[in-house]
């Protein structure tokens, strides 16, 4: 029976598309027929046009036959609806210009929600690409005994490694690499790995094969193997397949390439594209660290990545990581104590871009929706308007047997019509407007990496698709029943002239909602960019104008630590000789930059710990020059010396004024005592507040310590120049003295310190930027509903306005009375929106973002959510778009002339 | 046109049946063949409406149980031949059993005395 029926559906379905041939068919049946009955007629005796006339009526109405046969070979609903677009097709070409508001408007929102949904996706919902199975993949975070998530030592993951059941675990580290000869060095991007990173996320190798556990062992230099990115072997190698067993120079390094990712795989950061996968344990060959730094249990620096294994559930998994690392800081209470860890989803993981783009982008998407909304509503009020205007051939539909539903679906179908000519529109311009999510990076190094597949997938159709659905249901529903509760016999009677009451209540409810959504989305970009104005006044502590600033990555040259000293030493004396330079440091990390910033646990002579609390302080690395070129006064002591160098015994450190008021309150801290690095430091000097990682942080504890005394082979190296004039202008200067010393040496991305210092920034900068173009698409979408609902309005009652003109009633009255009535709608709409404002600038202002594991994070929106301000400029700026919107038909009613609104009845 | 007096008409389902059976007897033929046939087979009691046999001969060629070709009659009148297939001829059996049960449900029930 079923099977049957499968054949006869699959038969009509396929008539559909014949249905052209199958009406030839059936008109040739019904010929013939027709011509048989003839035949009888005439050989019983009939004259041939009587038995012509005859066999027609036996028939029976040759036009129902055919209506018969139709049903019988196709599927009645589905043939209907395919009239239905027809229908609407032809509708909307008859009302162009209706349609192509609709339409473009319906792009714009549609547009903007796919395209905030398409880097959610990329980065929240389906942050990897290219590994088996993403959704059971998590981060694995170590934590600190105050709940703080940091990155994973390599003996720690060799006991995750060894002792998980519930997971597979495996860690990486991005580093820069520089390949090729010596000279010509490229700067690239990769991950140092784990052995069995590939087999944990599940890549499939393009030619060759991924790493094998038993080839990358824990043992350092081991395994000079590397693995390449589809993308760079498609760039630098030509797609050869027989790359697989040459070798690649790496920091000055042969390593044999073993095989290619697929093309989907960028790496195990979310947005991220890497180039170059090389096993962790080549560290100390290719950077130069020293092999007690990779078997330190103290050194976290892998991130950790997990796979749940099948059956297993989050929270079982979770549980065991937590009671193995428990147990791993017992059996290791000389670096672990109080430690844990912990499983997170990979969106939640505090690394990478993430972090930046978690806040802005549920921002976003959130207003977005309002956009589409404010969409949907100016939508309806155009097709209300259409289907007012319709009205006589519905009601003439209706009496010739349509039924309502019939109508109310037809309705709906021209609604979905457009909204999916909206939602293809939009959908075209999603790749281009994803890329702008560049945008949201700030410049530098994470935006060269970032990746994002903006080719529309499944998730992203089926998103827009649902977008436009719910659209056209709540741009079309309102019509549809509207038309489907037509009264019939007063439309008949009344055809053209009609009381509006009911239709234009209805378009001034759209209208008030339209308003309160712009005003929405208007205290949004306002409080943001308050916000941001606000961040912005913060001064820094520090002066970075004037300031170049060049990050060197020595390790990638095979420097030694030593070498690496030396060459600082050497570019600092070179630069303070060349003209136009006034200062000259260099440093491990560099203030408000986006980069993780790194502290060091102490113990503190004279403070006595509270239990569990945490003593991690943000620390610096510095040359003597940095507070002397940042225009970091010293407050009380000393800056450091050339005295304060490998050779001295006595360790100095120099704390901020933060530090002194939370660890010695009321005491001198000159000469008091520092315990870190499993050192002892004497403090020598107290420097100025300023702010490290974000404008708007709280006052932070931080101190510094001398270059020669405490860098290490894994630091970053920031060196800075301050010159009288534009900072760029020093550039070729750098350029040229750092060739001078090593031509192997390159200044690949020097900035401005003021630009990088935007990165901290930045997150805020976007939200207020993007808030602003989006509350003035807004505005314009509310201003033009609002102009469209009086325009109409004002049309519908000429009639009546004229009477009153006639009447006496003076044109400045006239216009008056239109621009309250519009002014009324505006009212109601913003109290509602300043009390839906009100409401989601509290939530908002909980949403944050963080640029690094280390900081902490800071407030998207500052401290403005409740300035009132904002709120009342809003309102009044909204009241006089929409005074504006109102007075242009006002000023059309009050120049209506009696006599033709009179006779135009 | 001869008037029947008390025409019947056809009981839902059994058309099928019918046009299968008659194509079985007559082997291939045109509808209108098939619906004279039914019609004197019938004594004329059954009066076939062309707005019913058309759509289920469109049925039953959906259901593949017979197959449409274009031919020409012995007057040179252009007409469609249906013809059973292997498929038909299936379903006619099964639809021929299910016939008589059904008809030897209905004799036994209008047998017993009320």
């Amino acid at each position: 029976m079923m099977r049957r029926f499968l054949v006869r559906t699959t038969a009509k379905i396929i008539n559909l598309w014949r249905s052209q041939r199958a009406e030839m068919e059936m008109d040739r049946e019904i010929t013939a027929h027709v011509e048989f009955l003839e035949d009888e007629y005439e050989r019983r005796g009939m004259p041939q046009e009587e038995a012509r006339a005859a066999a027609r009526r036996a028939l029976g109405g040759t036009e129902q036959a055919r209506q018969l046969h139709r049903d019988a070979r196709t599927i009645l609903w589905l043939d209907d609806l395919l009239r239905d677009i027809q229908f609407g097709i032809r509708m909307m070409l008859r009302n162009l210009s209706h349609s192509t508001v609709a339409v473009l408007t319906l792009a714009i929102g549609i547009g903007a929600c796919a395209t905030a949904f398409t880097w959610i996706n990329g980065i929240l919902i389906q942050p990897l690409s290219g590994v088996a199975d993403p959704m059971r993949l998590v981060t694995l975070e170590s934590l600190t005994p105050n709940g703080a998530m940091v990155p994973n030592s390599y003996p720690d993951f060799r006991d995750f490694r060894e002792h998980l059941r519930t997971v597979d675990v495996a860690v990486f580290r991005p580093s820069a690499f520089s390949v090729g000869p010596e000279g010509h060095g490229e700067r690239i991007w990769g991950e140092m790995v784990s052995g069995n990173y590939f087999a944990v996320l599940g890549v499939q190798p393009e030619v060759g094969r991924i790493f094998q556990s038993t080839e990358v062992p824990d043992a350092p230099g081991m395994s000079p193997v590397a693995i390449l990115s589809d993308r760079y072997w498609r760039s630098h190698f030509g797609a050869d397949p027989s790359i697989v067993g040459k070798t690649i120079r790496i920091n000055e390094h042969e390593l044999t390439i073993v095989g290619v990712t697929s093309p989907q795989f960028h790496g195990s950061i979310p947005a991220m594209a890497f180039d170059i996968w090389v096993p962790y344990m080549e560290q100390s060959a290719l950077n130069g660290v020293p092999l007690w730094m990779l078997r330190d249990r103290h050194n976290r620096n892998m991130l950790g990545i997990a796979r749940i294994k099948p059956g297993v559930t989050f929270e079982q998994a979770r549980q065991e990581v937590k009671a193995l690392a428990e147990r791993m800081a017992v059996a290791n209470a000389d670096v672990s104590e109080g430690m844990s860890a912990t499983l997170l989803p990979l969106w939640k993981s505090p690394h990478g871009p993430q972090g930046l783009l978690v806040g802005p982008l549920r921002i976003v998407m959130g207003v977005s929706v309002l956009l589409l909304a404010i969409v949907c509503a100016n939508v309806a009020n155009l097709l209300l308007a259409r289907a007012t205007m319709r009205e006589p051939e519905f009601a003439a539909r209706l009496a010739l047997g349509a039924s309502r539903l019939r109508l109310a679906r037809q309705v709906l179908t021209e609604t979905l019509l457009l909204t999916f000519a909206g939602a293809g529109l939009g959908l075209a311009a999603t790749p281009w407007l994803s890329h702008a999510l560049q945008l949201l990076l700030p410049p530098g190094n994470v935006r060269q990496l970032v990746s994002m597949d903006t080719r529309p997938n499944l998730a992203v159709l089926s998103f827009t698709a649902g977008a436009a659905i719910l659209a056209a249901l709540i741009a079309g529903l309102t019509p549809a029943l509207r038309v489907g509760r037509l009264n019939l016999t007063s439309r008949l009677n009344a055809i053209g002239r009609n009381d509006q009451a009911g239709r234009s209540r209805i378009g001034s409810a759209f209208v008030a909602c339209e308003v309160a959504l712009a005003l929405v989305t208007l205290v949004g970009a306002g409080l943001f960019l308050r916000g941001f104005r606000q961040t912005l006044n913060i001064n820094p502590g520090f002066d970075p104008n004037h300031v170049l600033v060049n990050q060197f990555y020595l390790s990638t040259n095979s420097y030694t630590l030593e070498q690496r000293k030396e060459f600082c030493r050497r570019l600092d004396e070179r630069m303070m000789s060349a003209p136009g330079v006034t200062e000259v440091a260099y440093s491990d990390g560099t203030p408000l930059a986006f980069e993780p910033s790194w502290w060091e646990e102490l113990e503190i002579e004279g403070y006595t710990r509270h239990a569990n609390e945490n003593m991690n302080v943000y620390r610096n690395v510095i040359s003597l020059g940095y507070l002397p070129l940042m225009h970091i006064p010293i407050i009380e002591g000393r800056n450091f010396t050339e005295q304060d160098n490998e050779k001295s015994d006595d360790a100095v450190m120099i704390v901020n004024q933060a530090f002194v008021r939370r660890y010695f309150p009321g005491r001198d801290p000159i000469g008091k005592k520092v315990h870190g690095w499993g050192r002892w430091f004497h403090v020598v000097g107290v420097a100025a507040d300023s702010k490290y990682h974000y404008l708007s942080e709280p006052e932070t504890p931080y101190f510094y310590v001398p270059f020669r005394q405490i860098y290490r082979e894994d630091m970053n190296l920031a060196f800075y120049v301050r010159t009288g004039g534009a900072p760029e202008s020093i550039l070729s200067t750098l350029r040229m003295q750092t060739r001078e010393i090593d031509p192997n040496v390159t200044v690949f991305d020097a900035a401005p310190l003021i630009e990088s210092i935007g990165a901290s920034l930045y997150p805020q900068k976007v939200a207020a930027s993007l808030m602003s173009v989006l509350s003035a698409l807004a505005l314009l979408l509310a201003a033009v509903g609002l102009y469209s609902v009086m325009a109409y309005w004002v049309a519908q009652r000429t009639q009546e306005i004229g009477v009153r003109i006639a009447l006496g009633a003076a044109p400045a009255h006239v216009l008056g009375m239109v621009v309250r009535q519009g002014l009324a709608v505006t009212s109601l709409g913003l109290v509602a929106g300043l009390g839906l404002a009100w409401m989601l600038a509290r939530s908002v202002a909980s949403v944050s973002f963080t640029n690094s594991a280390m900081g902490s994070s800071a407030s998207l929106m500052g401290d403005s959510s409740t300035d009132p301000l904002v709120y009342v400029a809003a309102a009044v700026f909204l009241y006089v778009i929409a005074a504006i919107a109102a007075f242009l038909p006002a000023r059309r009613a009050a120049a209506i002339e009696p006599m033709r609104a009179l006779r135009a009845e | 046109m001869k008037k029947t007096p008390n025409p019947v008409s056809i009981l839902q389902g059994t058309l099928d049946l019918m046009i299968l059976r008659t194509l079985v007897s007559l082997g291939p033929n045109h509808a209108y063949a098939i619906a004279t046939r039914l019609e004197q087979v019938s004594d004329e009691l059954l009066k076939v409406n062309q707005g019913t046999l058309y759509p289920a001969l469109v049925r039953l060629e959906q259901n593949g149980w017979i197959k449409g070709t274009w031919g020409r009659t012995d007057s040179n009148r252009e007409a469609k031949y249906y013809a059973i297939t292997k498929a038909g001829l299936k379903a006619l059996e099964e639809e021929t059993h299910r016939w008589r049960q059904m008809a030897g449900v209905m004799d036994r029930l209008l047998a017993e005395e009320p």
